[in-house]
């Protein structure tokens, strides 16, 4: 397994998690790309994400199988691995138990040594010691609501994390089948942002909570601008999640997961959209949709991508992500073990892996 | 007056998956009267086995399977089956997941 430092600074990192085990690709040119895994081999690794902001340390999320589901993180990129000092376990008295952990989110940069984890049932959990010791947040865990929560189809998932960069009181969270919630006192309390977004399964489509949100991402420039995916549309909001705009417009399918955005163009949006009852490619091309107007038009990307009768894919709602470089880098998993990429904007692609396990989550990092 | 000796020793055996977490030994030996007591006793000595074993609500986690010799505590009294000195405990994960 390589170390780390042989890596250099500018280096891309992959961290592709599986449903047997962690793999990391590296590339310099973003051209050819070095596999190294399975790291924890066998288990399901939901999600991963590299924390530069003190040294390089690689979170991972194994879900078990059998006995039981850990927060684990590696100093040295995957040779060995460690768990918290105290982790993330539910109190005895609190009649919870720890199902999956969604996802994996390093801290603002003004906030060095937090972390934030979202698990099944809907929890947030935070550390402020670099994962070593683990709390979970009441606010959200005594909501008022919470007895009314309903999971998803892969459970009550706390999916989506952001922490708002230019407000350290502000988060934003993702909770299938809850909806979007935000804080705005640190955690302290969380209120719903659900407004105008779809729940066409529920008999009121436009409820105050129990939407099925897949993912958001927040613009990187314009703080109260974030894009969401979810069952039901896919929208932007304006005004930080008061209220969402419908930008599905001419996608054929409101039905998706993944959604990512190109950081040095911040209007310019990647999704990926599906048959709803299928959950793979609406017609036998694969497609990657891009829009670079803020969703009000959306354009196919294809050069590189597979099309056939015998093309059967779906794309899980981390199984998509972009890189920091410029043009920016796109990366998509499949959730029967394709790895593509494009390093100019989603214009061509590349198949950089195969016969994977099903990939859970692509998550990136630019070596610092 | 009950003392440690008076308390039931048993031979608890890891399967490899677990093994990691108790020294990477085969077997174990522990103290207790049921098996919560010897997993109360295998917590004391490996800190956080109890939760490779057990949801945080307290029970058996579900594709962990205790036998007491070769009886199953599903089918006896749960975590609070008792021991007896000298007894075997085996710890094996199910035969499931895809």
């Amino acid at each position: 397994m390589a170390q780390h430092n042989t890596h250099k600074e500018g280096t891309v990192v992959l961290m592709v998690g599986t449903k047997r085990g962690l793999f990391l690709l590296t590339s310099a040119d973003r051209e050819r790309w070095e596999i190294q895994g399975p790291m924890l081999k066998g288990r399901r690794i939901f999600n991963a994400a590299l924390d530069q902001r003190s040294g390089r340390r690689l979170f991972a999320a194994e879900n078990g199988d059998f006995f039981g589901t850990y927060l684990r993180f590696s100093d040295d990129f995957g040779e060995t691995w460690q768990e918290p000092e105290r982790g993330i376990q539910f109190p005895e008295d609190s009649g919870e138990k720890l199902n999956n952990i969604w996802v994996i989110e390093p801290g603002r940069a003004s906030e060095p040594g937090t972390v934030y984890v979202g698990v099944d049932p809907a929890s947030l959990w935070v550390s402020n010691d670099n994962g070593l010791n683990w709390e979970l947040n009441a606010g959200l865990a005594n909501h008022p609501t919470r007895e009314t929560w309903q999971p998803g189809a892969g459970g009550l998932c706390l999916h989506t994390i952001v922490p708002d960069p230019s407000n350290a009181s502000r988060m934003w969270i993702g909770i299938s089948a809850v909806g979007c919630m935000r804080t705005d006192d640190g955690g302290q309390s969380w209120k719903f942002a659900n407004k105008n977004t779809r729940a066409g399964f529920l008999p009121d489509p436009y409820p105050e909570y129990g939407q099925c949100i897949h993912r958001f991402i927040q613009h990187p420039t314009q703080p109260d601008t974030l894009y969401q995916q979810n069952h039901c549309g896919i929208y932007r909001t304006n005004n930080a999640g008061d209220d969402w705009i419908d930008i599905q417009h001419n996608l054929p399918s409101e039905f998706g997961f993944p959604i990512a955005l190109d950081v040095h163009n911040p209007d310019t949006v990647y999704t990926i959209v599906e048959d709803p009852e299928s959950r793979n490619n609406v017609d036998k091309q694969f497609v990657v949709y891009r829009t670079n107007d803020g969703g009000e038009q959306w354009e196919r990307l294809t050069r590189g991508l597979p099309e056939g009768n015998e093309v059967v894919l779906g794309v899980l709602r981390h199984g998509m992500t972009t890189d920091t470089q410029d043009p920016c880098g796109v990366y998509v998993g499949t959730n029967t073990g394709q790895l593509f990429a494009s390093r100019d904007r989603g214009d061509s692609w590349n198949l950089i892996a195969d016969f994977l396990p099903s990939i859970y989550s692509v998550r990136t990092a630019l070596l610092v | 007056m009950e003392t440690a000796s008076t308390i039931p020793e048993v031979t608890v055996y890891f399967p490899g998956a677990l093994r990691e977490k108790v020294g990477n030994q085969r077997t174990v030996l522990a103290r207790g009267r049921t098996i919560r007591e010897v997993i109360d006793q295998l917590e004391k000595d490996f800190p956080g086995l109890r939760f490779s074993l057990c949801y945080e609500t307290g029970e058996v986690r579900v594709f962990v399977n205790i036998f007491v010799e070769r009886q199953h505590i599903r089918y006896l009294q749960g975590l609070d089956t008792p021991v007896s000195p000298g007894a075997n405990i085996h710890i094996f994960q199910s035969v499931a997941g895809g």
